[in-house]
């Protein structure tokens, strides 16, 4: 890892308008609500969070696949958030996405080799020869044989099928790829596999991954830094086993002491908080702390007084009146 | 335990006839669950967890399956009951929940209307009796003002208050069993603590065995008292949660409880089990798991039987010595 920064966002809002046709008037759901972040060369920063967070929403955004309401997202010192779609293609190539369901995100249709090969094609990589040949070392590096190339995505497990969508976002070199909720589909075993191939492509690559996921114990693994992302905001970001181990947010503690274990050492486990109620609508946050209405340590100050993501550490940011672990 | 038990499954196989030949959904699958245990059946997408359980309920009504075996409900014998001679037991005195609430809740009625009905169906209550029943019980498994929301539809709660309907659905009769399968699967991680915490609550209070089938080690480890561990349709290991998590003794076991990523603490590589699991079509005659086992020998192309010691079983031919020897190895 190095501390070039590949990709900045500076204050991301993304909102988006429900319009009921026929009652009421629009209401907008704030998916995004002012996120900043850096992500630097050969770095994993995992991004972690609830269903309904916005964690898919601000991968989405950063990549520029969904236009930011505001703010700004510079990724190799260009600003790509004030770029055009046109301006935009040449650094599509370097921003690759590796997708949930591997069995939508890929083309049934086609053939697997035909799959791979299209970002090629599209961009112009080189003669056919070239671009079989280079498909077929992709095929090669994702630990898929070479002799299925010819063969259409229903007749690959869905772990395979991870490591097509993966040789797929790889075809064009890219410097950052996208990981969003990339083995949640998969079951332990193969899910394991393909983490560990990720793992082996970053190094052989120097690869920058944006990870996001909803299961804890995977953004740990594959994480150098984590960011925790509540109702849109990130509340809290920092190096990921010092994040694990002394979480100073009380959502990060509470989601962390949470997490089924399988207690299979004799150290103490966390002392579970069970957080009361559900998450908030988007489109009605509350006053204040976002988290104010769920957190077991709110006063008066949390309902009123929005507490901003502020670096207590180099590296280490929380927005909470109260953090814990903070001395 | 030395009550006898209330439910007990013995060599259950469910077979289905298929055009590329016979599916051996579940093979051989034997055990029981005592008054007030909770037991676990883990296994991954197609290892037969949740078939075993439905045929169990005699919810498998697939024309080309074929159900063997024993399944006795508190000493009787429910395999092969009639719809009719089922009907007071499945949601009566077995509870079921299951894993997306929002398909075991019809759209079309008030969540108070289906947890009445199915106390009318099942006690003989009044209308009026069976609503007052079903906003006390909205009420025990933590809905908030349960007068208000009895009347509203299940698209008006989330995903977390939809299970809680379900499960208060499933209590509704007093079950001696509840059967749950992947009942947090669905949910986010806040909200799996808060059903797990309320099932491990009503269970205490309702007295009730529970079998829950899923996928995740770490409920499990959270729930059960006794896990069953399945691969290919049949059980690889069975025993108390403790012995399992800490001292797994099949080689499948050993692989899945490596291939988790931990919260706790970060390993640099995750185990991996090779290969992909095998197709319930193509089921080898030996040990199911043998092809994909780094420690497979020259007897594995017959099948193992489940041995072992007191309650600890599993069905694998290696050693006690080797076993201690690839462990000792393995571990860190």
């Amino acid at each position: 890892m190095t501390d070039e920064i590949l990709l900045k966002a500076t204050d991301v809002i993304k909102t988006f308008s429900t319009r009921s046709k026929k009652f009421g008037r629009p209401h907008l759901a704030t998916a995004v609500n002012g996120v900043s972040l850096e992500i630097r060369r050969g770095e994993t920063l995992g991004i972690v969070g609830e269903s309904g967070c916005g964690k898919s929403t601000l991968a989405r955004c950063l990549v520029q696949l969904l236009p930011t309401t505001s703010g700004s997202v510079f990724f190799e010192g260009t600003e790509i958030s004030k770029l055009s779609r046109r301006g935009l293609r040449p650094l599509r190539r370097k921003m690759q996405l590796v997708f949930q369901d591997p069995y939508a995100s890929l083309n049934p249709r086609r053939t697997v080799g035909d799959i791979v090969a299209e970002p090629l094609r599209i961009n112009k990589f080189g003669t056919e020869e070239i671009i079989r040949e280079r498909v077929r070392e992709l095929f090669r590096t994702v630990g898929l044989d070479v002799n299925s190339l010819t063969r259409y995505p229903h007749e690959f497990s869905g772990g395979q099928r991870q490591r097509i969508g993966i040789a797929r976002a790889l075809a064009l070199n890219p410097s950052l790829v996208v990981a969003d909720e990339p083995v949640s589909a998969l079951d332990v075993s193969v899910q394991a596999q393909v983490l560990n191939l990720m793992a082996d492509l970053q190094d052989k690559f120097n690869l920058t991954y944006l990870f996001i996921a909803h299961d804890l114990g995977v953004v740990r693994h594959v994480s150098d830094r984590v960011g925790v992302m509540y109702l849109g905001e990130i509340v809290e970001l920092g190096e990921a086993d010092e994040l694990y181990d002394r979480p100073m947010h009380p959502y990060t503690d509470a989601l962390l002491s949470v997490v089924p274990e399988l207690n299979d050492t004799d150290a103490p486990r966390r002392e579970r908080i069970i957080l009361k109620g559900d998450v908030p609508d988007p489109s009605d946050r509350p006053s204040g702390c976002s988290f104010h209405p769920r957190c077991p340590v709110a006063t008066e100050r949390c309902a009123v007084e929005k507490p901003a993501l502020v670096e207590i550490r180099p590296g280490r940011s929380v927005a909470c009146h109260y953090p814990k672990n903070a001395g | 335990m030395p009550d006898s038990p209330i439910l007990s499954v013995q060599d259950l196989q469910v077979t289905f006839a298929t055009r590329q030949g016979p599916l051996r959904a579940v093979d051989g699958l034997s055990f029981d669950v005592a008054p007030k245990e909770v037991v676990g059946i883990v296994g991954e997408s197609g290892s037969g967890k949740s078939v075993s359980m439905y045929s169990v309920l005699g919810l498998v009504r697939d024309a080309n399956v074929q159900i063997n075996g024993s399944v006795k409900f508190q000493g009787r014998e429910i395999l092969g009951l009639s719809d009719q001679e089922m009907q007071p037991i499945r949601g009566g005195e077995i509870g079921m929940i299951f894993q997306d609430p929002m398909t075991a809740l019809t759209p079309v009625y008030t969540v108070g209307w289906q947890i009445a009905e199915q106390l009318r169906a099942h006690s003989g209550m009044t209308k009026q009796q069976a609503r007052e029943r079903a906003i006390e019980l909205l009420g025990e498994v933590g809905i908030p003002d349960p007068r208000k929301r009895v009347d509203r539809y299940p698209h008006e709660f989330s995903g977390g208050m939809r299970q809680r309907v379900v499960i208060a659905m499933a209590l509704s009769c007093n079950p001696k069993l509840l059967i749950a399968d992947e009942p947090t699967t669905a949910l986010d991680v806040t909200t799996q603590a808060q059903i797990l915490d309320l099932m491990l609550k009503l269970q205490d209070s309702y007295n009730s065995s529970i079998v829950i089938i899923t996928h995740d080690m770490g409920v499990i480890a959270e729930m059960a008292h006794k896990v069953v561990v399945m691969y290919a349709g049949r059980p690889a290991e069975i025993g108390p949660e403790i012995d399992v998590v800490r001292n797994p003794r099949h080689p499948y076991t050993w692989g899945l409880l490596g291939a988790v990523p931990r919260v706790e603490s970060r390993n640099d590589r995750l185990t991996t089990i090779p290969g992909n699991a095998v197709s319930p079509l193509d089921i080898p005659e030996g040990c199911a798991f043998a092809d994909r086992c780094e420690y497979r020998m020259d007897i594995c192309t017959k099948r193992p039987q489940l041995k072992g010691t007191n309650s600890h079983l599993d069905a694998c031919w290696l050693s006690d010595e080797q076993r201690l020897t690839i462990r000792s190895k393995a571990v860190r």
